[in-house]
């Protein structure tokens, strides 16, 4: 009866009613959407950076993050990546040796970070393989070939086919030599790579770095960022048994993680003070509602009824109020957000600025249950802890007081 | 008149020399390396898992030259570094080629070793961009031994936030304590044997240690040495560091 009565009461002023249905459903799909678009572009933002060249995670030797060394190195790395492709969520794992060295064209030479990589996983993991902009990518069946950033090709003066002369130090603390081809200069966008990495057949690298079959890291890969981080716990457990570390993209990407930590955490006040002020003019809205019917409520408390229903009764037109809102506001953003979603938004900004923070030219929102259901789901529970205010108003009225207001 | 002239003698006695941190450090890098020197010398780098050795002869000239061939083991054989002012070449004889090492290159590990290709030719920049006093005077082993802290004059390209030395009176430099920009001792050299080379007295056996790497460290002993010798010019040259003639 309740129920019949605070719908009622709710299209007694039908303007009221509509008018506070709107902006709680405005701000619940605003809030799907801009939660959505966030998540959006950050997962689009983590995945193009990691795929770049990190991958989704790694595995490496204990302490190897604090001090990559050429030394610090994993014995077996094929039976290891290998053991890592067989769990869920992982569909690709690359060794890598992490050399140093002087790249030397004639008079010119430039230090260079000097990566041994198996050319077939490694496309799957990095999309360096998908960046080639003169040449081509490193293939299995080379053996002195190599591929270097754009602007380190341009600092080397080397184009496709020159030779480049590798200086370093090897594993063993020898003098690692050798001659290479350019194959492929690629360009990232990323102007740290592309200054300073060369990639280079494996075994060929493990040999230069007298590096007897090891590797220093292993680049794992997945069908999404997500699909990895959920294979975590997994990755761990095989790192812990062979002696290594799993090292997440949190850990490989600190720079980004604090930056979207702190995106995430000043957009959260900024949803906050929204759902507070939509909150404040709902509950204002019913407050005023509730004492322009302070005779009315009168009137019910003489004919009987006890104050705990009139207060239940103001409180579920409040949650028919804000419950409706929310989901005609949910209904509405998650299908904008759901189109966008399908079809992209293309940000008007110069694409070389965007890439360079590693945010594609289509950003695409991510529609979850999550980015769906919080911003509406916090405004649900504030109103309804508001709520509290009109109870209590109630709650202290005498019928005969009450009539005479 | 005798009185006064021998009152004279000993007032000049009494304050003749008081030491003189920027003296003291030029005699002992004038007597490490004098105008010229030519060595020979082996290099033992330690790690906690390995162990290499290496024979090189060197040759310096001046404060700033030097080339270092290595003549030994066979794997490292033929590997030479060339340093001429500021610049540093190398060559690989599997390469058979000279690169000009990147001015970002010279903090880097040389030939695996503890050393740095900064330090491969004792490099005045020790004497021209820093000053000096004298922190302690102490005696050991019959020697007076001075420790020199030398800390960079305001706005010279250094590496160091302080170097601290130690110089015997015979002028061998003893100890080498490097400071980071912080002020932590991040390597230490020690003199572990000093023993006359060419007639004077020299430290013949000299210890690296990175003391964020424990289980680590470089040695190198002199066991050949001629100092103030005549060396040829074309000894210094790109061409001779790519086609030894000697």
């Amino acid at each position: 009866m309740l129920l019949a009565l605070a719908w009622r009461n709710l299209w007694r002023r039908p303007q009221r009613t509509i008018l506070s249905l709107a902006s709680i459903a405005l701000v619940s799909g605003l809030l799907v959407f801009v939660l959505s678009f966030q998540d959006g572009v950050y997962g689009q933002m983590k995945e193009t950076t990691l795929r770049i060249f990190d991958g989704y995670a790694q595995l490496q030797p204990d302490g190897y993050a604090a001090d990559p060394r050429l030394d610090s190195a994993i014995a077996d790395p094929r039976r290891l990546a290998q053991q890592a492709v067989e769990i869920k969520g992982v569909t690709a794992a690359a060794p890598r040796v992490n050399g140093f060295a002087i790249l030397a064209n004639g008079s010119r030479s430039y230090a260079a970070a000097v990566i041994g990589v198996d050319p077939s996983s490694e496309a799957k993991i990095s999309s360096i393989a998908d960046r080639i902009q003169a040449g081509r990518y490193l293939t299995a069946a080379d053996t002195d070939a190599a591929i270097l950033g754009d602007i380190l090709a341009k600092n080397l003066g080397v184009t496709v086919g020159d030779k480049v002369t590798m200086l370093g130090q090897a594993r063993d603390g020898s003098v690692a030599a050798d001659v290479l081809r350019v194959a492929g200069i690629y360009h990232s966008g990323i102007p740290e790579l592309d200054r300073t990495i060369l990639e280079m057949p494996l075994a060929r690298a493990q040999d230069a770095f007298s590096m007897e079959g090891a590797a220093n890291t292993i680049a794992l890969g997945g069908p999404s960022l997500g699909a990895v981080n959920t294979a975590l716990p997994a990755l761990a457990a095989l790192a812990h048994r062979n002696d290594v570390a799993v090292r997440d993209w949190r850990a490989m990407e600190p720079a980004m993680r604090d930056t979207i930590d702190l995106k995430y955490a000043t957009s959260m006040v900024f949803y906050a003070s929204l759902v507070l002020v939509v909150a404040f003019i709902i509950l204002n809205t019913l407050l005023m509602s509730v004492l322009e019917r302070t005779r009315e409520f009168g009137m019910l408390l003489a004919l009987g009824m006890r104050t705990g229903q009139i207060g239940a009764m103001v409180w579920i037109e409040l949650a028919l109020l804000a419950g409706g809102g929310c989901l005609v506001g949910v209904a509405i953003g998650a299908a904008i957000t759901a189109w966008l979603q399908h079809t992209g938004i293309i940000y008007p900004i110069d694409p070389k600025l965007l890439a360079q923070f590693g945010v594609p030219r289509r950003l695409v929102p991510a529609l979850t249950w999550f980015s769906a259901a919080a911003g509406p789901g916090a405004l649900l529970a504030t109103v309804f802890v508001g709520g509290v205010v009109p109870y209590l108003r109630v709650a202290r009225l005498t019928p005969a007081i009450a009539m005479r207001a | 008149m005798v009185i006064a002239a021998l009152a004279t003698l000993a007032a000049t006695a009494a304050f003749a020399a008081p030491p003189n941190a920027d003296a003291i450090l030029r005699q002992a890098y004038e007597n490490y390396r004098s105008t010229s020197s030519q060595s020979v010398v082996a290099m033992t780098v330690h790690r906690p898992d390995w162990e290499r050795h290496m024979d090189m002869k060197s040759w310096t000239r001046g404060d700033t030259d030097a080339l270092v061939r290595f003549v030994a083991p066979a794997k490292d054989a033929g590997n030479a570094t060339l340093k001429l002012g500021a610049e540093t070449w190398v060559f690989n004889p599997k390469l058979n080629q000279v690169i000009k090492l990147p001015a970002s290159m010279m903090s880097q590990s040389w030939m695996g070793s503890d050393f740095s290709y900064n330090d491969l030719s004792k490099s005045e920049d020790i004497l021209t961009d820093y000053t000096h006093r004298i922190t302690a005077t102490t005696q050991s082993g019959g020697h007076t031994v001075w420790t020199i802290e030398s800390t960079p004059k305001p706005g010279a390209p250094v590496v160091w936030g302080k170097v601290a030395m130690q110089v015997r009176d015979d002028d061998v430099l003893i100890g080498e304590t490097f400071y980071d920009q912080d002020m932590k001792p991040v390597r230490v050299m020690t003199a572990d044997k000093v023993a006359t080379l060419a007639g004077r007295p020299y430290p013949v056996t000299m210890t690296m240690r990175p003391l964020d790497q424990p289980g680590q460290w470089t040695r190198i002993e002199t066991s050949n040495a001629e100092f103030n010798v005549g060396l040829p010019a074309w000894l210094f040259t790109l061409s001779n560091l790519q086609n030894p003639r000697s």
